[in-house]
């Protein structure tokens, strides 16, 4: 009886400390995923490259722009800053209107039109939703495989962490990106601030 | 006393003057080329259902009770309806991409789940909009099922 209690509470505490919100780089490493620990080195996670290797210049500075935009709204949220992520919502809309699509080939359009719709409102909305964090984490999960999408097929200007937060959404989890190492979760925000593990890096 | 009257004839007067700003209807007629029944099969329950609950305000063609026609509540509908089929326009579903159809479809279900719609202000007058549980679980196995046979157009 005895070991089964003590079996339990070393279960639950590692699977407590899989999702801490306490000391980054600490706690990480205690992570019982078979996924290695994020924050060691970048050999470690699957490496991708952008599928389109001849992007017009202006294209990529305005993808660039996106990723800009995107990474305010993450830190935003990650912060639990409604008001900031909404102008960083704004601006990426804006920032959309602004892609000069002529410049893209055929195959680019085609990849391009499978997120547009979806990426533009989904930046309206969070946009519009200042007061209700909630509700932009919500849009920002689809924003975030939107993104993802974008970035793999035409880069994003700098190197970006693909993370994956197993809580979020009553364990269903969710994915973002990430400019940098350190996790930043902008789903829990400061319930959970280093709630995360990096899954590939997008180069 | 007569301050009080010259105004409320000043404001009769203006109810009456709006009366004649009269929004344009939202009443398209058929066929609608990019109706959702392209991308998808729908069981007649959830069709009705559709109808019924969503379709005054996420499509083309609205039916619209009779105190749209006595201003300014007419503007308030017509702003609605603009607003709703921004969102989500059943009439019109074909047209967006793969991508943001499935995710209309998950944010549908979540929408009903979380009674954020049908509006409260709609059912209100629209006692077949309300959604019995029955009606409510089997929008969610219709789009369970879409959602659940991966990428199928």
């Amino acid at each position: 009886m005895k070991k089964i209690i003590i079996g339990a509470l070393t279960l639950s505490a590692v699977t407590f400390a899989a999702c801490n919100s306490g000391n980054t780089q600490s706690q990480e490493k205690h992570d019982s995923s078979a996924v290695p620990a994020p924050g060691t080195d970048d050999k470690a996670l699957t490496e991708i490259t952008p599928q389109f290797k001849d992007v017009d210049t202006k294209v990529a500075a305005s993808f660039k722009t996106l990723v800009d935009h995107y990474l305010h709204i993450k830190n935003a949220l990650a912060a639990d800053n409604g008001a900031e992520a909404a102008s960083g919502g704004k601006a990426m809309a804006q920032a959309m209107a602004g892609i000069d699509k002529a410049l893209l080939t055929a195959d680019q359009k085609k990849r391009y039109a499978e997120n547009e719709d979806d990426l533009k409102e989904h930046a309206e909305h969070i946009g519009e939703n200042a007061s209700n964090i909630e509700h932009q984490r919500e849009h920002f999960v689809q924003m975030s495989e939107d993104m993802y999408a974008l970035v793999t097929t035409f880069g994003g200007g700098r190197v970006l962490y693909h993370d994956h937060c197993p809580m979020y959404n009553e364990n269903k989890g969710a994915y973002w990106l990430s400019e940098e190492k350190e996790m930043k979760n902008p789903y829990m925000g400061a319930k959970m601030p280093a709630c995360g593990v990096a899954k590939e890096v997008i180069k | 006393m007569r301050i009080l009257i010259n105004v409320l004839l000043a404001l009769f007067g203006i109810f009456i003057l709006i009366q004649f700003i009269r929004p344009a209807k939202n009443q398209h007629r058929p066929p609608f080329p990019d109706d959702i029944t392209r991308s998808y099969a729908i069981p007649q329950e959830v069709q009705t259902i559709l109808q019924q609950a969503c379709y005054d305000c996420h499509s083309n063609n609205t039916t619209y009770p009779w105190y749209a026609e006595v201003q300014p509540f007419g503007w308030f509908l017509a702003h609605h309806v603009e607003d709703g089929k921004k969102e989500l326009n059943f009439h019109e579903y074909a047209a967006y991409s793969a991508r943001r159809q499935r995710n209309k479809l998950k944010r549908m279900k979540e929408q009903i789940r979380e009674d954020k719609m049908p509006l409260q202000s709609y059912t209100w007058m629209h006692a077949n909009a309300k959604l019995t549980e029955q009606q409510k679980a089997a929008v969610y196995r219709w789009i369970d099922e879409i959602l659940n046979t991966g990428d199928k157009k």
